[in-house]
């Protein structure tokens, strides 16, 4: 059919041929316009109103899904109807039936958000979708008679086409809502991730983009964020943290016991103003803590590391360095460990890992001279245990030469620090312990220096003075006593 | 080839003529015993005869480990390539908490269960669970909230009972368990399946493992001790016995060495007047010489076990005195631990005994603590256990950390079981008793290997049932295992024709969410 001709028909089809069919559209001129015309009669002010509403709204996630099935369901029918009439019979049906549960969860969407206060973007585009889609169903349902008739061929599967699109789109802005905007990558697989090219650039180094707007984003947004601003309320960036919602401002640097948003996240579950709200999953003791110790040490946007939060990432530990063969030096090994006094153990049953040196047995006697004599096996020592030995300071002349080190254990020993400054290259080191020995604060400077040393013990030196006593009872903690009724 | 005592192999068997059956079955049996069978089964005699030759003598004995007969000591760490992996810890200290320490009341935080004070738990919850004998005549089983409150501790606001303020400051340390549940219900199998991994006596413990395994790091100490608790008549005590740190069917010398909770911590370890150092050593030379021959003569492995326990005991005459020394600790431990801790066999005594058997490098210590047996009057006897319990671990855990012990050093607190939510016997409101709980009970590890500063696993409304991550004794010694780099499917010894393992026959899982 050539166009002038389609024009042609479609005009005669639009002017109205009897009555009826003018009432019909003008009833779904002016419908349309009133839905169009809806978000400004209804304004969405922020604030929750009547609890009917709020109540109706709740099933408003319920019954969207009724529309979104019938709707899918229409063009499948349409198809297979080419084979069986009896199903394009009941498409025609079946749209009705969209059409109606359209307009319903439109109206228990409007109950939604105007009665439980939601407010912001991703609001307002998700009920625009809902009402394009209720209009563009309605279009279908009354642009279909004439594609059965075979008068018009393409407006109603372009109709149809368009009300899918519309149904996709507003799917997804209701599932931004829910979810969160990252919902549909979050857990996406890596390699796809890559593929799509949605693999994110590493968030930048601070304590808050790393650690503390991740938990935001992934828990509180949905409802606190550009999409959907509860309380007035937003967490997806900095400044808007900071800058609170309509209850005041919800963080206070320095001080955790005064910030809501650490008081809200931490009532006990089930509490009216627990959050997350709704049911949502409670954030994790982990994921509390850190927002704490963000809190109290300042809630800097550009500090990049918190005193007291261990991160399980900067734990890991460094992998292993396969140490040389020393296969050769099994005998003397073998004859140490038959006899009394130091022993070299392999670590693992793997050769590589390397060899522990235990001293324990015959720690009175052994110093900077028995220690020398395990020079050959130096390369291949990755643990050695010298507490409570004779050894002294003389002994990092020899030490320095373990070049495989990870664990030095000098705990009770004579050591009083100089020399440690021939120890930082030994790259592998992780662990030290000098407790007990008489290092000070200026002779353990060089550790500093040793970028894979984490764990210096100095308890009980006078680099480091023995803790405070503890209290007699338990430090107050952060919140009161939650148990409420007790019998 | 060792015989363990329970096996009775060696007794003679009964002739069936002198069993109390009917006569006619005698008589039958008789008949049976024709030329026909005597030279089928001498035939088989002959074959097993020549396969035994064929194998060699070492498989008829069931003995798999190598040459190791006539050495000091029995297979080791040398012939199971044992630790498999790099570990995280190289000695454990296991907190053992006998009787079934009352998880709502100490661990699971249960609020809800306030507004449901002497409501009957539910038959759905319940399920067809078998109860004791103690409760399950019980007309009905009134729910009973935790007498005490819970607070928020540490950076992970972690709840912890006010029984426990001391603990609850470590609780960011700590990787809480609350999902642990066992099959066993009353106090001898649980204990036993959590100290062995089965019900029945006979098995080795965890300890006796790990020594077998890892063998020792310090041999003038036992790789391997136990430290008992003394009893406070207040609690109902349930008894603790050797079976415990037994060694099963592996050589006597992994079995764990106690030291007495008074007076001297070994017995006859100090030599008698008259008795010098050297006199001993003749003495001890000769008697390892007679045992040498009994040896070569009846090849029982027994023997050398004896022969190096006779050693360990020699140099343990000037360790055992240096370790229970206890003048040389600064005030600061004191004022760590307690006044308890200078009361020897007091839990706060064993707990920095511990330490000090770490530090001198003994690969397992485990404290027994009895008493959690808490049928009834719970409000009273349980702050008075807790109390001795609290500080202790709380000065343990701390103490390893900041001599940085705890870095390769794996603490596990533990009992048997839990207890019921329901109220045995009546319930009052300020009182009410507990039964046996073994579908979930709450533990705690922390040291080398293990994610701190986490809970593990979650519960019903009712600390009833494990909703999420059950972790069951299996795979909670897996678990242990593998933190001090052991995989438990290949620590195992041929015994009885099986390779037994600590975790046993039945598939058990590291749990990788209690790991670091």
């Amino acid at each position: 059919m050539k166009t002038g001709e389609t024009l042609a028909v479609l005009a005669d089809n639009w002017l109205p041929k009897s009555k009826a069919t003018r009432v019909t559209w003008t009833a779904a001129l002016a419908f349309s316009l009133l839905l169009i015309v809806l978000p400004w009669i209804v304004r969405l002010d922020g604030k929750p109103h009547a609890d009917w509403q709020q109540f109706l709204g709740r099933f408003h996630p319920l019954a969207v899904h009724l529309p979104i099935a019938l709707l899918l369901l229409v063009p499948l029918l349409e198809i297979v109807g080419v084979l069986r009439p009896a199903l394009r019979e009941a498409a025609g049906f079946v749209l009705g039936l969209a059409f109606v549960s359209c307009l319903g969860s439109l109206v228990l969407g409007f109950l939604l958000a105007y009665g439980g206060g939601s407010v912001g973007t991703t609001v307002s585009r998700h009920m625009a979708g809902g009402i394009t889609l209720t209009i563009a169903t309605m279009l279908c349902l009354l642009a279909r008679p004439w594609w059965e008739r075979n008068a018009v061929a393409y407006v109603y599967p372009a109709l149809l086409a368009c009300t899918l699109l519309a149904l996709v789109w507003t799917a997804h802005q209701g599932g931004t809502l829910s979810h969160g905007s990252n919902y549909l990558t979050q857990y996406m697989p890596v390699g796809l991730k890559r593929w799509t090219g949605l693999e994110e650039a590493p968030a930048a180094g601070s304590f808050y983009a790393k650690h503390i707007n991740p938990i935001f984003d992934s828990n509180c947004v949905a409802c606190h964020g550009v999409g959907k601003v509860k309380g007035g309320l937003r967490l997806d960036s900095y400044d808007l943290v900071m800058k609170g919602g309509q209850d005041g401002v919800v963080i206070v640097a320095g001080q955790p016991e005064k910030s809501m948003l650490l008081t809200r996240i931490t009532l006990p579950p089930g509490h009216k103003q627990f959050m997350p709200a709704e049911g949502k999953p409670p954030l994790s003791a982990e994921q509390i803590a850190w927002i704490k110790a963000w809190i109290e040490q300042g809630a800097s946007p550009t500090a990049t590391s918190m005193t007291g939060i261990d991160l399980h990432e900067q734990q890991a530990e460094p992998p292993l360095q396969p140490v040389g063969d020393y296969s050769a030096l099994m005998p003397e090994i073998g004859q140490m460990d038959q006899a009394q006094g130091p022993k070299l153990k392999q670590l693992s049953s793997k050769p590589e890992d390397g060899l522990v040196l235990f001293t324990v047995d015959s720690a009175a006697t052994f110093g900077d001279a028995q220690l020398k004599q395990f020079q050959k096996f130096a390369p291949y020592i990755v643990d050695a245990e010298l507490g409570r030995t004779a050894v002294t300071n003389a002994s990092f002349d020899t030490l320095k030469q373990f070049t495989h080190l990870r664990a030095l254990h000098l705990e009770g020993t004579q050591i009083t620090g100089d020399g440690l400054a021939k120890l930082p290259p030994l790259s592998q080191l992780t662990y030290i312990n000098l407790s007990g020995t008489q290092v000070t604060a200026a002779s353990v400077a060089p550790l500093s220096a040793m970028k894979n040393l984490r764990h210096i013990y100095l308890y009980n030196t006078p680099a480091q003075p023995p803790p405070p006593l503890p209290p007699d009872t338990p430090s107050a903690p952060a919140q009161p006593a939650a148990k409420s009724a007790a019998p | 080839m060792k015989q363990h005592p329970l096996c009775t192999d060696t007794e003679q068997a009964s002739h069936v003529m002198d069993m109390a059956i009917p006569a006619e079955m005698k008589r039958e049996w008789a008949t049976l015993q024709t030329r026909r069978h005597f030279l089928g089964r001498s035939g088989k005699v002959l074959g097993w005869a020549a396969m035994a030759s064929l194998l060699g003598g070492r498989a008829l004995k069931g003995d798999t480990h190598g040459p190791a007969y006539g050495q000091q000591g029995a297979p080791g760490a040398d012939q199971l390539k044992l630790p498999q992996f790099a570990p995280k810890a190289k000695r454990a200290i296991y907190l053992f908490m006998s009787g079934g320490p009352s998880q709502v009341d100490l661990w699971d935080y249960k609020p809800g269960l306030a507004a449901l004070y002497d409501k009957d738990i539910p038959d759905s919850v319940r399920g067809a669970q078998q109860l004791t004998g103690m409760t399950a005549g019980q007309a009905r089983f009134p729910i009973a909230p935790s007498h005490w409150a819970f607070k928020r501790y540490g950076q992970t606001g972690t709840f912890v009972s006010d029984l426990l303020p001391y603990t609850g400051r470590i609780a960011d340390d700590l990787a809480i368990i609350k999902s642990t549940n066992t099959e066993a219900i009353n106090h001898e199998p649980a204990i036993m399946l959590m100290n062995t991994g089965n019900m029945n006596a006979g098995k080795p413990c965890l300890g006796s493992w790990l020594a077998y395994g890892l063998g020792s790091m310090n041999d003038n100490l036992p790789t391997f001790m136990v430290l008992q608790t003394k009893l406070n008549t207040h609690e109902n005590n349930q008894p603790v016995s050797s079976r415990l740190w037994s060694s099963g069917f592996l050589s006597s010398e992994y079995a764990g060495v106690g030291l007495r909770s008074a007076g001297d911590p070994v017995l006859y370890l100090t030599d008698p007047d008259g008795v010098d150092r050297e006199v001993r050593r003749n003495m001890l030379d000769a008697v390892n010489e007679i045992n040498r021959q009994t040896y070569r003569e009846l090849g029982d492995p027994e023997t050398n076990a004896r022969i190096s326990q006779y050693e360990m005991a020699y140099r343990m005459q000037t360790s055992v005195p240096e370790l229970a020394d206890l003048s040389k600790e600064p005030k600061s431990t004191w004022d760590l631990y307690g006044p308890d801790a200078k009361e020897p066999g007091t839990f706060a005594y064993n707990c920095l005994m511990a330490r000090r058997l770490a530090e001198r490098g003994v690969r397992f210590t485990q404290i027994y603590k009895r008493g959690w047996d808490m049928h009834d009057n719970v409000t009273v006897t349980l702050p008075i256990i807790c109390g001795e319990v609290d500080r202790a671990c709380y000065a343990l855990v701390t103490d390893l950390k900041q001599r940085g012990l705890l870095d390769d050093t794996l603490v596990v607190w533990a009992g048997e079981f839990g207890r019921t939510v329901y109220s045995q016997g009546g319930l009052t409101p300020d009182n009410y008793g507990r039964d046996h709980h073994p579908r979930c009970y709450t533990t705690w590890m922390t040291g080398g290997g293990v994610r701190t500063g986490i809970t593990y696993g979650e519960t019903d409304e009712y600390s009833y049932n494990v909703v999420k991550d059950p972790v069951t004794v299996r795979d909670f010694n897996a678990t242990l295992l593998h933190c001090l780099g052991i995989d438990h499917n290949k620590l195992s010894y041929n015994f009885q024709g099986l390779d037994q393992k600590l975790t046993g026959p039945t598939p058990a899982s590291v749990v990788q969410g209690l790991l670091a």
